[in-house]
């Protein structure tokens, strides 16, 4: 399966268009957040010092959920991308079994959504080092890091039930364009989630999105959440932590109950999809 | 035997598409399908190799069948669109297709310098031209030292150099390591280098012989002479067949009789030409129609 894998990443990595695409979507969240989203979030809450690091981390949490989301779907479009092509049966005649390559897809879509995750984390946290003076927060890499591995995986597992039965190239890239602007909306990154309409908070609350959000939020806010919040009254803490989406359904640990619940969710349901897909997709009449 | 097919039936909607084929292929044979387009090649070839379920039917090579793994090691196959990397360099490539392969075998540098891939090596794929993917193609099929090769279509659209090349490569490696090798085509001439051609047609083999019987069964040699005195060749056409067009007449006649018959009425002629039967006369023979 070394092989495999090896000739995924190599294949993703070799396209800088196609790496530089798959992060349009995080991208576009971030420049928005530049152009004139931290504005009018900064004006709600400027009665506090240091609000413009809070946001700022703030966004950072929101745009790493949407790169898993967007990377791992683009890094998957090349499994149909080789559907399409019949390479997909090329790859079945030797002796890699089918239950391999599919594996070998989930793996590397995975790894690069780590990877472009790390990236955008690099690239953000450097930016708003320079433009804000936000300092680096040592204690929070590891479980960030962490929850990237987690989110790389269930959006992985996510994008792999969704591109089942795809098997034209052409509908992956609407699907990615769909998924690439909802993903935004859905994380609450474009408009706080408090902000939106219950109808909106209902729909937003059962896909995994925002509690993936929320998961990244609440860790990397956290210092800065104390500090900026110091001997305000906890009602008012809680209130930020729903209206910017820190907690989703109540407490964290239920958020993160509804996120393995959604990967065993999501994993079963792959499980079946692929035993099943196999003779659709490999055949070529 | 190396691969037995026996009964092999393709149904869609009801539609059949391979309609009862059974073969008997000997090792380091060359068996050429030979059949219009649409006429089920392709469809049979997916089938002798594992990519897509026939319906009915036996496909049996030394006991293993088409979904067995041990299957994979023992075929390759050359598709008809290039099945390879664009993004990746022929080197990338190739290995990262041999390492897929448990069975290790010649390395990578004994097939780079068969096909003649070193100054392309380190391209890019999607930069070859097609006579060079071609070769990479066919490379990638054989990296693992398979039994059988399989092509679909091998040289379709292809320069005279490059199938010269390719023919050439193949034809060595059938010599040394007696490779069987299975090819559709719709070249006439390809299938002529055969030792045994079935005809295909609708789904159905129309014909199995050897090329020699085909030809001597549907394609005779043609004498062809040219005259303004067609009364007077004909008087010499005593019990042989003709056909005539304009001042032209078509006689198909064998090589001896046609020197015997050439000497009696070159007084008469002002030209002629003498063809031997060739696979497009088979084909129109056999089918009734004309291949493309």
């Amino acid at each position: 399966m070394n092989g495999l894998l090896l000739r995924n990443l190599r294949l993703f990595f070799s396209s800088k268009t196609r790496v530089f695409f798959s992060l349009l979507g995080a991208l576009i969240s971030f420049v928005l957040y530049l152009i004139f989203l931290r504005k009018m979030m900064i004006q709600t809450w400027n009665s506090f010092n240091g609000t413009v690091k809070l946001l700022d981390l703030w966004l950072m949490g929101g745009t790493l959920a949407v790169t898993a989301i967007i990377t791992t779907g683009s890094a998957l479009s090349m499994m149909v991308e080789d559907r399409e092509n019949s390479r997909l049966a090329d790859l079945i005649l030797t002796d890699q079994s089918y239950t391999k390559i599919h594996l070998a897809y989930l793996f590397s879509a995975w790894l690069i959504g780590l990877i472009m995750q790390i990236a955008m984390y690099i690239v953000m946290q450097s930016y708003f080092m320079l433009a804000d003076g936000l300092e680096l927060d040592g204690t929070i890499i590891l479980p960030v890091f962490l929850i990237m591995v987690f989110s790389s995986l269930i959006w992985s597992i996510f994008n792999m039930v969704l591109l089942s039965f795809v098997k034209n190239v052409n509908t992956v890239g609407h699907i990615n364009t769909i998924l690439g602007t909802a993903s935004g909306f859905f994380a609450g990154v474009y408009i706080p989630i408090g902000n939106l309409p219950n109808f909106a908070k209902d729909l937003m609350k059962i896909t995994p999105v925002p509690y993936n959000a929320a998961l990244f939020r609440k860790v990397m806010v956290n210092d800065q959440l104390t500090k900026v919040f110091n001997g305000v009254p906890q009602k008012m803490v809680a209130n930020f932590k729903q209206k910017m989406g820190l907690i989703i359904s109540g407490n964290s640990t239920n958020d993160m109950k509804i996120l393995l619940l959604s990967l065993i969710i999501l994993s079963v349901l792959g499980i079946i999809l692929y035993r099943s897909n196999k003779n659709m997709v490999v055949s070529k009449i | 035997m190396l691969l037995k097919v026996e009964h092999l039936t393709k149904k869609i909607n009801q539609k059949v598409i391979v309609d009862d084929i059974n073969l008997k292929i000997y090792q380091g044979q060359l068996i050429a399908f030979l059949g219009p387009n649409g006429a089920g090649k392709s469809t049979t070839i997916n089938m002798l190799t594992g990519i897509i379920k026939s319906t009915t039917g036996i496909v049996d090579l030394q006991g293993l069948k088409p979904n067995d793994t041990e299957y994979h090691q023992k075929i390759g196959v050359v598709f008809q669109n290039s099945v390879l990397d664009q993004e990746l360099t022929v080197k990338q490539n190739l290995l990262s297709r041999q390492r897929m392969y448990k069975k290790k075998s010649n390395s990578l540098n004994y097939w780079i310098d068969k096909f003649h891939l070193e100054k392309i090596c380190n391209q890019k794929y999607k930069y070859l031209s097609g006579g060079q993917k071609r070769r990479v193609d066919i490379a990638r099929a054989l990296i693992h030292q398979p039994q059988i090769l399989f092509l679909d279509e091998p040289t379709t659209g292809l320069d005279i150099q490059t199938r010269n090349l390719i023919w050439k490569i193949l034809n060595d490696l059938r010599k040394d390591t007696k490779l069987t090798i299975v090819l559709t085509t719709h070249y006439l001439e390809e299938a002529e280098y055969a030792d045994f051609v079935y005809v295909i047609n609708h789904g159905k083999i129309i014909s199995a012989n050897t090329v020699d019987n085909l030809k001597k069964d549907f394609a005779q040699n043609i004498l062809n002479v040219t005259t303004d005195d067609v009364q007077g060749v004909l008087k010499f056409l005593v019990d042989i067949s003709y056909k005539i067009q304009e001042n032209q007449i078509i006689i198909p006649i064998d090589e001896i009789n046609a020197i015997v018959l050439l000497n009696k009425i070159k007084n008469n002629i002002s030209g002629f030409e003498y063809r031997q039967g060739n696979m497009d006369d088979i084909f129109v023979n056999i089918t009734g129609e004309k291949v493309e």
